[in-house]
Formats: C-alpha cells, sequence, structure tokens
C-alpha cells in the first residue's frame, strides 16, 4: 500500500510520495488545511484517508518552566526526559534561587515542579505559590518528593500528580513524566484548531516530528551510511534539534534509549533569526568562518537568499560548539569520538554537501586542531522522517 | 558493498591509522599459517596452554618481550593494550607512544595496536608464528578489532559486559551490545577463509567475591551473543575462587552449561574451551609466597583440564613485571604441568546440582524478558538487578548482592538482591555459613574474604 | 536512622572501598546513598540537599581531594546545609605531608572530621560518636 507522509513545520510543509519529496514554503496567512489542500491538492487526491499518514511540529512545540531542587538530580533529570518527550523550550529555575529568578512574560505550555526523594518532605512552601502566581501556564505538574503531595495540591490548582521522577536510590525513573508530557504534546497538537481539521483528510494518529525522528533512531546506521556514535541535527524555522549517541556524553542515567535530544531555542533560522545572529555575533570564531565563506559581516543583515544560506551554515557551526568542550552550557559531547553526522530538516533542501562540508571541517580544525572529520549525510530526502514513520506504523500493527 | 562492509571503510579511516587494504588482509587471513591460530591450537593440544599477559608501548620492547617468551616455549602470546587506546584515545596514545620512543620510558601500560598499525604489528606476529591473543578493556573495540585481526592476532578477549561491568562508571551497556555485535561479525566473516578466530570471554570480572552463578550465566549469554554471529570458536573463562572444590564445580556445570545453551540456540558445530585465571585478587607482598600461590593455581587448572591458563607473576604485587619474570613464570608454570600427572577428576553432585538450578533459572529469567533481541533481553536483565556483579562500579549494576566465604572459603550467597534464585537455593548457601550476629563482624569478614590470599 | 551520602572523589577507580563503606554504613544501620566512583563535589552537595542528608562522607583514595574540595564552602553556604556533617577520609596526601597539617588543612575548607589513612572501622566508630555528641 502506498503511503503519503506529510509533515507541517513551523515554516514549511513536506511532503513524500512515490513521486518524491517535496517541500513549500508555508502560507501563514492561510489555515493550515487550505494551505496544505491548495498546494499538494495533486498529490492528496491520489491517496485514500488511511494512506495519508501527517505528522507536525507546527508552533516550535511545547514550552516547559521546571522547578527543581538541584542541577545534578531534579533539573538534569527532568530536562532530559522534557526534551526527550518532544518539548521544544526548556527554562529551568533552581529552587532556591526563586525569589531572584526572572518572570516569563508568555504563556507557558508546562510548568513541572520536582524536588526531594520520596521520604523526605518540606522541600517547597510559599515561595513556590508566590512565584507561579506570577506566571502565566496551560498546564502544571509535580513529579517531586510524595511527602509535598496534598501541601501543593492544596495550594496549586489543576496541579497534576506523577511518580518521583527520582528513585529511593537517587536513580531516575523516566516513565510516568515522559508518557505525560508526551500525551500533552500530543493533546496540544491535535487540540490546535488547524491541525484538528488535518483528520479531515487522514485517518491515521497525527504525531510530533520529534517523536517521530525519535522513532527513527534505532534504524538509522542500519539503513543508511551512518556509523555510531553519530548526531542528527534537524536545523528549523524556529528551533534546532540535535539528536546524539549516549556514548558521545556521560551523565550517569540509565534510561531505555541510546539516543538523547536536545533543543537550542536561540538557533532558528527564521522565527529564532535574531537570536542567531547574536550568538553568531558572540562566537569568537565567527568572523573567520565568514571569511572562509567568503562573505563579510554586513550578510547577517542581509535578506537575501544567500544570507538564508549563510545563516544555515553558520547554525551548524554554533550547534556544534554548543554541544563541544567549547562552550560546555548544555553536554559536552566527546566530538573526538564522533563517527557521522546526519543534518535533516529544511536545510537539506537549501544547503548542498560541500557548503556543509567546510563548516564542518571548519569547526573540527578550529575547535579539535584535527583535520580528520565524521562523514556527513544530508537527508534531503527525508529518510529519516520516513524510516520514523515506518517504524512507528510496524509498532502499530503489533 | 552491504551496508555492514560500508561501516567497515568507515570505521578503519581514521587520522591515525594508514589505510585498510580489506583484500590483502583477507588474502593473509586465508593464507596465513595454521600456527597463528589459537582455534588449531586449541583442537591439536592435550594439556593446558599457558598464556601470560604483557604489551609495552614500543614495538622493540614488545618484540624483546617475544623474545623471552619464545625462550621459555610459550603456547600462547600475550598482546595487552594501553588504557589510551581501551578509550579510544589515539591522540594521547600516540604522543605517549613517541615519548616512550624517545626517551627509552615507558609511557603507556600496554601496546598501543591502533598507532602501531597492522602492517608493523604483523610482522611481528609473524616471525613468531604463535597465536597471539588480544587483552584490552574496551568497550567501543571496532577499530581495534579489525587491526588486531589485520596483524595476525586471532583470538579476541572481552565482550559487551566483561568488559565494561568491572571498569566502567557510565559507558552506556546498550551501545556497548551494539559495539561487540560488530566485532563478533567481523570474526565470524574471517573465520570462513581458514581456522576459526577464537573469541574469549573474560570470566574473572570483578574478581573480588563474584558468586559462580553470575560468573557462569555471563560466560553463557557472552558465549550466545558470539555465536549467534556465526562464531566458531568461543572460550569460557573464570578465575580462581578461593576454594578448589569450588573451581572444580564451577569447570564441570560451565562446560555443561555452555553445551547446553549453544544447542538451545541451534549452535551445534562450535568448539566451547575452558580458560582458566590465576589468582586475580590482590596477591602477597612475598615473593616465594606468591610463588606458591601461582603454583596452587597451576595445579587447579590442571585439575579442572582447563584447556588455557593465564598467568600471573612473583612481581604481581609490585607492578609491571619484568620481561625476564614474566617468561620465568610461563617457564615454571610449563614445568609444573610437565611433571603433574595422575590428577583425580573432582566431582561434588550436590554442589553442582545446586549451582546449576541457580544458573537456569538466571538464564530463564533472561530468555524471559519481553525485549525481541538477545542483547536487549540481556540488558533489561542487568538494569533490573537479574543480573548483579558485586563491586561493579557501573550505574547500571544493582550492587545488591552480597557474598562472603565459608569455612572452605567457597564463595557463598547471603543476600541475593533481585536475583532470581530459588528460596532453596538461597537457604542452601547460606546454610553453609555461620554468620555471627553482629553486623560489623560480617563486614569484617568479608574484608578478609577479599584479602584472602594475603600472607 | 542517619542519612548518608557517600562516594569517591574525582577519578578515583576504587570501587572495592567505596562498596565496603557502604555496606559497613548500612550494617550500623546507616541509610546510604552511594554515589559510586567518580563522583563531582557537586554531585555530592546535591545528593544531599534531594535526600536531606544527615552526613556527607567522601572517599579519596589516591592523594588528589584536594583540588576537588575546595569548592566545598561555597556550595555550603548555597544550599545553606549548616546541620550536615562533612567528613574525608581516605589517603589525602599526596607526598609526605603531617597529619596534623592535613587535617587543618581539610577542616579549614569545612569537613567536620578528616581522617587519614586511618582503617575503616575506627574511622566509622568516630564517625558514631561525633553523631552521637551532636545531638
Amino acid at each position: 500500500m502506498s503511503k503519503l507522509l506529510v509533515d507541517i513545520g513551523s515554516t514549511y510543509i513536506k511532503i513524500s510520495s512515490s513521486n518524491g519529496v517535496f517541500q513549500k514554503f508555508r502560507d501563514f496567512n492561510r489555515a493550515i488545511l487550505d494551505d496544505l489542500t491548495s498546494k499538494f491538492a495533486d498529490e492528496i487526491q491520489r491517496y485514500e484517508k488511511d494512506e495519508i499518514h501527517i505528522c507536525s511540529s507546527a508552533n516550535g512545540g511545547l514550552s516547559t518552566l521546571i522547578i527543581g531542587l538541584t542541577n545534578s538530580f531534579s533539573l538534569k533529570y527532568a530536562t532530559n526526559i522534557a526534551f526527550n518527550s518532544g518539548i521544544n523550550i526548556i527554562d529551568t529555575i533552581l529552587y532556591h534561587n526563586i525569589e531572584n529568578s526572572p518572570v516569563a512574560g508568555e504563556l507557558l505550555d508546562v510548568v513541572i515542579i520536582v524536588g526531594g526523594i520520596d521520604s523526605i518532605g518540606g522541600v517547597f512552601d510559599e515561595k513556590l505559590f508566590s512565584y507561579l502566581s506570577k506566571l502565566n501556564y496551560s498546564n502544571i505538574v509535580y513529579v517531586g518528593s510524595k511527602k509535598d503531595r496534598e501541601y501543593l495540591s492544596e495550594n496549586i490548582e489543576n496541579l497534576v500528580i506523577l511518580e518521583n521522577i527520582i528513585t529511593e536510590k537517587l536513580k531516575v525513573n523516566e516513565e510516568p513524566l515522559k508518557e505525560y508530557l508526551t500525551n500533552l504534546y500530543q493533546q496540544d497538537i491535535v487540540g490546535k484548531e488547524d491541525i484538528k481539521e488535518l483528520y479531515t483528510l487522514s485517518s491515521n494518529q497525527i504525531y510530533s516530528t520529534p517523536y517521530i525522528v525519535n522513532q527513527s533512531l534505532p534504524y538509522i546506521d542500519a539503513n543508511f551510511e551512518v556509523i555510531n556514535p553519530f548526531i542528527v541535527i534537524d536545523i528549523g524555522g524556529a528551533t534546532t534539534d540535535i539528536h546524539y549517541s549516549r556514548d558521545l556524553s556521560r551523565d550517569n542515567m540509565v534510561i531505555d534509549s541510546e539516543y538523547d535530544r536536545l533543543v537550542f531555542k536561540k538557533l532558528g533560522v527564521y522565527k529564532s533569526k535574531d537570536s542567531l545572529v547574536y550568538a553568531a555575533k558572540n562566537n569568537e570564531f565567527v568572523y573567520e568562518l565568514l571569511n572562509v565563506l567568503n562573505v563579510t559581516e554586513n550578510i547577517l543583515e542581509e535578506e537575501s537568499e544567500q544570507a538564508t544560506k549563510i545563516l544555515m551554515q553558520l547554525s551548524i557551526f554554533l550547534v556544534l560548539c554548543k554541544v563541544s568542550i567549547h562552550t560546555s552550557l548544555y553536554i559536552t559531547l566527546n566530538m573526538h569520538l564522533l563517527k557521522s553526522i546526519v543534518l535533516t530538516g529544511g536545510i537539506t533542501k537549501v544547503l548542498s554537501y560541500d557548503e556543509v562540508e567546510v563548516i564542518v571541517q571548519f569547526f573540527y580544525k578550529k575547535i579539535l586542531n584535527t583535520t580528520a572529520i565524521p562523514t556527513i549525510l544530508l537527508d534531503s530526502n527525508y529518510d529519516i522522517w520516513t524510516l520514523g514513520m515506518k517504524a512507528l506504523g510496524e509498532k502499530d500493527v503489533d | 558493498m552491504t551496508l555492514h562492509q560500508k561501516e567497515r571503510q568507515i570505521i578503519v579511516k581514521n587520522q591515525y591509522v594508514d589505510s585498510f587494504d580489506f583484500d590483502e588482509i583477507e588474502e593473509f587471513i586465508r593464507s596465513a599459517s595454521k600456527d597463528l591460530f589459537i582455534s588449531h591450537k586449541f583442537k591439536n593440544s592435550d594439556t593446558t596452554l599457558v598464556q601470560p599477559r604483557g604489551g609495552f608501548p614500543t614495538y622493540q620492547k614488545q618484540f624483546e618481550l617475544y623474545e623471552e617468551f619464545e625462550k621459555a616455549d610459550i603456547d600462547v602470546m600475550p598482546l595487552t593494550i594501553d588504557s589510551h587506546t581501551r578509550l579510544n584515545d589515539y591522540g594521547s596514545a600516540k604522543k605517549m607512544l613517541d615519548l616512550s620512543e624517545a626517551n627509552e620510558v615507558d609511557m603507556l601500560n600496554g601496546y598501543p595496536l591502533v598507532n602501531h598499525g597492522y602492517r608493523t604489528t604483523r610482522k611481528m606476529t609473524t616471525h613468531f608464528n604463535r597465536p597471539v591473543s588480544l587483552r584490552h578493556g574496551t568497550p567501543d573495540a571496532r577499530l581495534l578489532i579489525e587491526t588486531a585481526l589485520a596483524s595476525g592476532i586471532f583470538e579476541i578477549e572481552g565482550g559487551p559486559i566483561t568488559y565494561l561491568l568491572p571498569y566502567s562508571k557510565n559507558f552506556p551497556l546498550d551501545k556497548a551490545f551494539l559495539y561487540w555485535k560488530y566485532v563478533e561479525r567481523v570474526c565470524a566473516d574471517y573465520s570462513r577463509l581458514n581456522e576459526p578466530i577464537n573469541r574469549e570471554s573474560f570470566g574473572p570480572l570483578t574478581a573480588t567475591l563474584v558468586p559462580p552463578c553470575v560468573t557462569i550465566v555471563i560466560q553463557l549469554l557472552e558465549m550466545l551473543l558470539s555465536l549467534e554471529e556465526g562464531v566458531k570458536s568461543f572460550s569460557v573463562s573464570f578465575a580462581q575462587s578461593g576454594s578448589v572444590t569450588q573451581d572444580a564445580v564451577m569447570a564441570n556445570v560451565i562446560r555443561k552449561m555452555a553445551d547446553f545453551y549453544a544447542k538451545k540456540i541451534g549452535i551445534e558445530d562450535a568448539t566451547i574451551n575452558l580458560v582458566y585465571h590465576q589468582w586475580m585478587g590482590a596477591f602477597p607482598r612475598n615473593k616465594e609466597f606468591s610463588d606458591s600461590l601461582i603454583n596452587s593455581s597451576s595445579f587447579i587448572a590442571r585439575l579442572v583440564r582447563a584447556d588455557k591458563i593465564i598467568i600471573k607473576t612473583r612481581d604481581e604485587s609490585f607492578g609491571i613485571p619484568t620481561m625476564q619474570c614474566n617468561a620465568q613464570s610461563v617457564a615454571n608454570t610449563k614445568y609444573t604441568f610437565r611433571v603433574l600427572k595422575g590428577l583425580p577428576l573432582i566431582i561434588d553432585e550436590e554442589e553442582e546440582e545446586n549451582l546449576t538450578k541457580e544458573v537456569h533459572s538466571i538464564m530463564e529469567a533472561v530468555f524471559n524478558d519481553s525485549a525481541d533481541t538477545l542483547w536487549r533481553k540481556v540488558f533489561n536483565s542487568i538494569k533490573n538487578g537479574i543480573i548483579d556483579v558485586p563491586f561493579s562500579p557501573h550505574v547500571i549494576n544493582h550492587n545488591n548482592v552480597i557474598t562472603i566465604r565459608d569455612e572452605h572459603s567457597n564463595i557463598r550467597i547471603i543476600e541475593r538482591g533481585n536475583m532470581p534464585i530459588s528460596d532453596d537455593c538461597l537457604t542452601y548457601e547460606k546454610s553453609k555459613v555461620k554468620l555471627s550476629e553482629d553486623k560489623t563482624a560480617v563486614i569484617n569478614k568479608i574484608i578478609e574474604d577479599i584479602g584472602v590470599m594475603h600472607e | 536512622m542517619y542519612k548518608v551520602v557517600t562516594g569517591v572523589v574525582g577519578n578515583d577507580i576504587h570501587v572495592v572501598a567505596n562498596r565496603l563503606i557502604d555496606i559497613s554504613l548500612q550494617a550500623r544501620g546507616f541509610e546510604v546513598f552511594n554515589l559510586g566512583v567518580n563522583t563531582y563535589l557537586e554531585e555530592f552537595i546535591d545528593a544531599v540537599v534531594e535526600t536531606d542528608a544527615d552526613v556527607l562522607l567522601i572517599s579519596s583514595l589516591n592523594g588528589e581531594a584536594e583540588g576537588w574540595c575546595r569548592e566545598l564552602q561555597f556550595l555550603m553556604a548555597e544550599y545553606e546545609l549548616k546541620d550536615v556533617t562533612f567528613v574525608i577520609g581516605g589517603n589525602l596526601s599526596v607526598g609526605e605531608s603531617k597529619d596534623e597539617d592535613l587535617v587543618k588543612k581539610y577542616q579549614s575548607y569545612g569537613f567536620d572530621l578528616v581522617f587519614h589513612q586511618i582503617e575503616l572501622n575506627d574511622g566509622l566508630d568516630q564517625l558514631e560518636e561525633f553523631l552521637g555528641k551532636k545531638s
């Protein structure tokens, strides 16, 4: 049975059919169903409802604030679970700093409160409620010490209570929170009016795109010339996603997946263009890199096809810096062990192999002092996405 | 080219390595002298093969070491790899190798095989024309093994469990399983060309009061994971436990279980060998006492009819032995084997029955895991504490099993953690030990038990 | 029941000692949270916070604790851990330092009890005595 796969991104709509893979910029003045059907009418008509599969990362995904007791346990565990559930924006607050923490202006999709093993109590107090009262959020979930459940329920409306993500032995308990967040993302997608309408085209469950990519990861090396350990970089309009093999980092967590996910909210090339440019200007190698690319820094202020290309190249370089020893803000990956880099997403339809290779070479030369680079694969046919949908399809059959 | 072949091309492409000529390597292995294959030697030997450990940074010194071993008429040469190489840090290995060569000081605790390369190393292995065994401790050994096989090293020690749980705190175990599958496949592929490549699991594990059932289960699982990929010659191993009877019981049970489980997955044409490690715990500082300990180990190896013994030296307490000391130990062991005749076979039915039950119940629990591949069943079992190695530093290991020695120095389980051994078996184990009421006294006994070979 | 967070600081792979300390503490009735080998100071402090532990017992067996433990005072202040008993034990010196000098040095880093090359049981006896007096 042939399938039509549709991915509604924050910037592009992509389809994959028996005729090939196509992508078009979204028209934000139109509802998604309208936009999709007018752009790809011919393709859509050739398929039955059960042959059409849709996934979406529209609106840049869910945003989260995590309030936790410590960096090494509460925040680390909750952040890892949130990223692996498809959450895109994560801000964190250490509870003992809460009084001095800034208050987010925009609406948060979910607030996660975590801290303390089950046998202790009295972790949280008035300071928490006072802070929460200044926030604007749609959902709030508590995954901390059992003993504080009652107290928090009494003081926080609509608080969802789940199992502690920290076990009595200080290990991570990921399933309950992961399931909740994944479902939340699902509901969010489905809840958006214009996504809901898409069910008139397809009788299949609509999934979030990060979920799909995640499904594909264990199969990538068996299907492509990709060698473990590898990273998959998805540079989008709003954010940049990076999936990496867990043996590139050492975080003492025992989880069931061989891969982890990180998202950089300030490195999207459209919606987050300003923050991308800002990050670029603050990187000491960028001017030299622009030189290598034969452009001046004025390109950063331009609005042209070439400027977009340069920005995409910069975002590749910046994301590699962010996960390497150069800027150890998030995770530090051992890039010397990296064997393959896979690029996916809209960027693969814009950049050529050479345009990517020059960046990777520059990174390895400047940051790691070596001329050897990992293999590079441009997933320009969205094979990874197709692989993920297939893996999901097989799961459903079971 | 298949994806596996493409993968191999990429694995061997490394700035510290000269290009690999796979066609040439295949030709080399196909026409290699049978004397290089330990699998061939096992088939044609009726005694216990003697193998020491040893690796020096420079080619010259490694060559010298082999010359000393040759004088002692060694059966199997070792090639012990340095710690930087084990962590895939070929850059540091190269730096240290250069320093070692320039200053004639050993800046590495083993031979940096990847930096030396297969062309150079092959000169040495073919010159001495004896089987070489690769000893390391590498979670991601893909490039290392490609280099070893191309060098004429046809025995590869290690496995995803045995080379991870005793040494690593947090290398992801699931990745290790994947990387070792690659190793098994490559060994299996090359095994079709000439005599089989031999794989050997690292039975000693943490070498600290490891209960026999855990050792045997892990040996069996690494064996099955290897046989699954087409490896045709595999060595299970264990270290001297401290009790002669327990060693004999372990040897008898592991042989039976290896046959049983190989058949269970439909493999009837693989050769399974048994390897015995001399005492892997703390050695006496008195060198004469060390000699006695070593000699008693050799006795036990013959008693249990091990196919190979991995020996120690009298310098064990003091660091890396000199070449002469190491070679002397080889010669001593070979002498002992020559004069040790008429050894009885020890059988203890009650002990063997209990141990067999324990092994079966753990293996059953592993096979019953809901995962669809054997490696993931094993991964889940370790994650769930069904397999639990005492004194492992790894974050995934539960560390809930407690063991202590009985009056005959047998290692007995007094706390089973999540291991699915029956109440009867646990009662049997505990019945052999008279535990003090005072918990601190129990701990002190455990400390003594660990250092049981001290003077 | 007192709660203890323990582990080995820095790049030590002395897992046997770590495990023996773990089971010895358990035998003496402590609830133990063992972070294992190769543990960083921040992880130790964070574990104390998450478990509301009474004691932090850091082992350092190859004499390199010094480079790791200087930030202890700072982290103690951050999290207001005044009631916690800080213990360090093992082989604390690189080279020939006098025991009294070592003890003073580590006490200045914020450790209440400093055990340099002491037998495990003696150390734990002293710890129990100290805790008894404290309460």
